[in-house]
């Protein structure tokens, strides 16, 4: 399992320097404006081809760039339905808070579980290495959490069950 | 071989820079504002600051021989500042486009200037004395996107622009009454106002982000976001060219590209250093070294600091646990290069370079 | 007066001077007919029982059906996937150095490239979106989803989803050392899609 977790994300983290050279971009719609144009997709000339990079059917990563915009969107590993649960509560938290996050895009694109957006302005502010480090900890975090929070939900599940039923012994 | 001069002005991204003929004066576009620095000894020291436009300020310039400044801003406005005793007097410029101007440049004799702009237009402004303003003509017919970038012709008539649509295009300003008919060259005879005198574009697209004359003349390079420099060198009007050579690289792509000499070219861009091309029409261009290199930077001090003290350390303030610090890019900029410009030697022979970047750095580099 | 919801009309997708037309944007190319693209594949797979592996991925790279409709572009595809896999892990290398330093080697990657990216994105629409097939959120359609829409698949039919995607990942690895960020910014840009 863990084998082809660092070809993918090498690939991710190569994709993802590939694809965030971004620059500043005026809208071409509305004057005086400046929007992440893969968000608004009016022009279909600054928009680029999407790249996935999957590593089985469940967990991948889209990548849609333009000019000025990158949009990443993550499909977390979801094995059962407690792993369902915990992944969607999980995301809620962090969009939930997106203004502290910069970066997080608050709904994420269908299909997947989370997206993050990420703009020239970003860019220019922080450092472009950085930010794919960030993502790259980010996917391989994920999946040790949300393993980690359903260990300790089976523990208090268990623990709870166990003191509700010994008086009826 | 020089060291390169380096500057850190401020921690906002440089859009565009341009220093005065006699290169004592270096204007800098620092988000809505211009700002003026004059050398002093190795730095250079804030010395004035023209704050005309409302928005970011995307491209600055200034005309070697005048000494006026030519600055616009993607609040769709563009305005030529005067040295006056009582500072920079802006003069008005009258665009009439409705979207960002991108890019703007002075003709080698400065009587015109052009403005690449969001609306699918470039303005071609000149001086109208009647009313004291800059009035403008509009380069319409082919263009159906944002223009990114414009590189006047030697003779002051012929303009490339690279625009958003992947193409490259090299058209004819020629205003009446303001220029003089031009020699005949390889890109065409009469040429009337806004004739398309050229249209190139790459196989694998990618918008056009920089475009350049050579020295002479008779040949044009552009670089594409396609991470590659195309050299083209035309034939004669109507005609397709003598050679079209596109040199992809292992790179990201550039945003800026000079002419250092006939056979070579400077490119800079995602990458943080300045690559450096070499060849000419018949042998074929190929990437011939890179200034700045990452790969061979040695860096002494980097290594002695991986002690155990320095691992707790980092783990305590930081929450890191390898000892490696990679916060720093090992390139003098630590962000994208935006323009570069010849800095020192006559056109066809540039001995060096100045650079800015989003880092907010301006670095001069020796080309050698 | 005016006829139904005059509100909700988008102006600017009317205006003729905004128009971008995407035609402009794709090159076009002349149609492939789709016997040739079967041509090639059985060519490929001939050259594969062979033993030559290199010399039928070159030929798939080199004839890259670009003017093809959708159902050619997927059997070229299922070709390049197949002659991929039959590949051994130490031949990669050498086989993509010897193919980047021929004449015209960066475009040949470039195309390698395109195909990684396609078939990775393949994987999963055949798993999830294939018509008829309920998609679950455990995944359990999978099976049954990835047989059908991969018959051409030929060679490997047993090799489950990880061992073909952990093929591509291993691929783009190789690739990535030879060619270099920039042909992942080629697959971006480019506009002519496989």
């Amino acid at each position: 399992m863990s084998q082809s977790l660092r070809p993918y994300l090498k690939c991710v983290r190569s994709s993802l320097t590939a694809a965030i050279s971004l620059s500043d971009f005026a809208s071409q719609i509305a004057e005086r404006h400046n929007v992440p144009e893969i968000e608004a997709a009016k022009s279909p000339e600054v928009l680029l081809n999407p790249l996935t990079i999957s590593r089985n059917e469940h967990e991948r990563v889209l990548i849609e760039p333009s000019v000025n915009s990158i949009r990443v969107s993550i499909k977390i590993k979801q094995a059962d339905e407690i792993e369902n649960i915990l992944v969607h509560k999980f995301t809620r938290f962090l969009t939930q808070r997106a203004e502290n996050f910069f970066i997080l895009r608050r709904k994420p694109v269908k299909g997947y579980d989370i997206s993050f957006l990420i703009t020239n302005f970003h860019t220019e502010q922080m450092l472009k290495h950085k930010l794919v480090d960030f993502i790259i900890h980010f996917m391989e975090e994920v999946d040790k959490e949300i393993s980690e929070m359903k260990l300790f939900l089976n523990a208090r599940a268990r623990f709870v069950a166990e003191a509700f039923l010994t008086p009826f012994d | 071989m020089s060291v390169p001069e380096v500057n850190l002005l401020f921690h906002e991204p440089i859009a565009d820079h341009s220093f005065s003929a006699d290169r004592n004066l270096l204007a800098v576009a620092r988000d809505s504002r211009v700002q003026l620095y004059a050398r002093s000894g190795n730095g250079f020291a804030l010395q004035d600051e023209l704050a005309g436009h409302d928005k970011t300020v995307t491209s600055v310039d200034i005309a070697p021989q005048s000494g006026k400044i030519v600055t616009c801003s993607q609040d769709r406005n563009a305005l030529v500042w005067e040295p006056s005793p009582t500072g920079w007097k802006p003069t008005l410029v009258l665009l009439r486009i409705n979207r960002a101007a991108t890019h703007v440049r002075w003709s080698p004799d400065e009587t015109k200037f052009a403005v690449g702009s969001g609306a699918r237009v470039i303005a071609v402004c000149y001086f109208e004395e009647e009313n004291d303003w800059w009035v403008s003509k509009h380069l319409k017919k082919p263009l159906r996107t944002t223009v990114l970038s414009l590189n006047w012709h030697p003779n002051s008539v012929l303009l490339a622009a690279g625009s958003a649509d992947a193409h490259a295009r090299v058209f004819s300003a020629f205003i009446k009454g303001v220029d003089q008919r031009p020699e005949p060259t390889v890109w065409g005879e009469r040429l009337p106002f806004n004739t398309v005198c050229g249209e190139f574009s790459n196989s694998s697209g990618g918008w056009v982000h920089s475009v350049a004359f050579s020295p002479s003349g008779n040949a044009l390079a552009y670089a594409a976001h396609d991470s590659s420099i195309t050299v083209v060198y035309p034939s004669a009007p109507e005609q397709p060219p003598l050679s079209v050579v596109s040199i992809t690289t292992q790179m990201l792509p550039f945003t800026s590209l000079i002419w250092a000499r006939e056979d070579q070219i400077i490119a800079a861009g995602h990458d943080c250093h300045p690559v450096v091309f070499q060849g000419d029409m018949n042998g074929g261009w190929t990437q011939a070294y890179s200034i700045d290199d990452p790969a061979q930077r040695q860096d002494s001090g980097e290594g002695a600091e991986s002690s155990a003290l320095n691992m707790f350390r980092q783990m305590d303030l930081k929450g890191r646990t390898t000892s490696v610090d990679d916060t720093n890019l090992k390139t003098i900029h630590q962000n994208t290069i935006s323009t570069i410009r010849p800095y020192q030697g006559e056109p066809g022979n540039v001995s060096k370079f100045s650079s800015t970047g989003v880092d907010g750095r301006i670095v001069i580099f020796p080309v050698a | 007066m005016a006829t139904g919801n005059w509100r909700l009309i988008d102006v600017d997708a009317l205006d003729p001077e905004n128009a971008f037309p995407a035609e402009l944007l794709t090159p076009q190319f002349a149609p492939v007919p789709l016997a040739d693209i079967q041509a090639l594949a059985n060519h490929c797979r001939q050259s594969l029982q062979r033993g030559e592996q290199e010399e039928a991925l070159l030929t798939a790279l080199k004839n890259v059906p670009y003017g093809g409709d959708d159902q050619g572009k997927e059997l070229h595809l299922a070709t390049i996937l197949e002659i991929l896999s039959s590949i051994k892990q130490a031949e990669m290398t050498p086989i993509l150095a010897r193919i980047y330093s021929s004449p015209n080697g960066t475009e040949l990657l470039d195309a390698l490239m395109k195909y990684l990216y396609k078939g990775m994105a393949r994987h999963n629409a055949s798993n999830n979106g294939t018509p008829g097939v309920s998609v679950h959120a455990t995944g359990a359609s999978s099976v049954s989803g990835f047989g059908g829409a991969t018959r051409e698949f030929g060679v490997a039919p047993s090799r489950g989803d990880g061992g073909g995607m952990s093929v591509l990942l291993s691929w783009h690895e190789k690739v990535v050392d030879v060619a270099g960020t920039g042909a992942i910014v080629r697959v971006m840009t480019d506009r002519r899609t496989v």
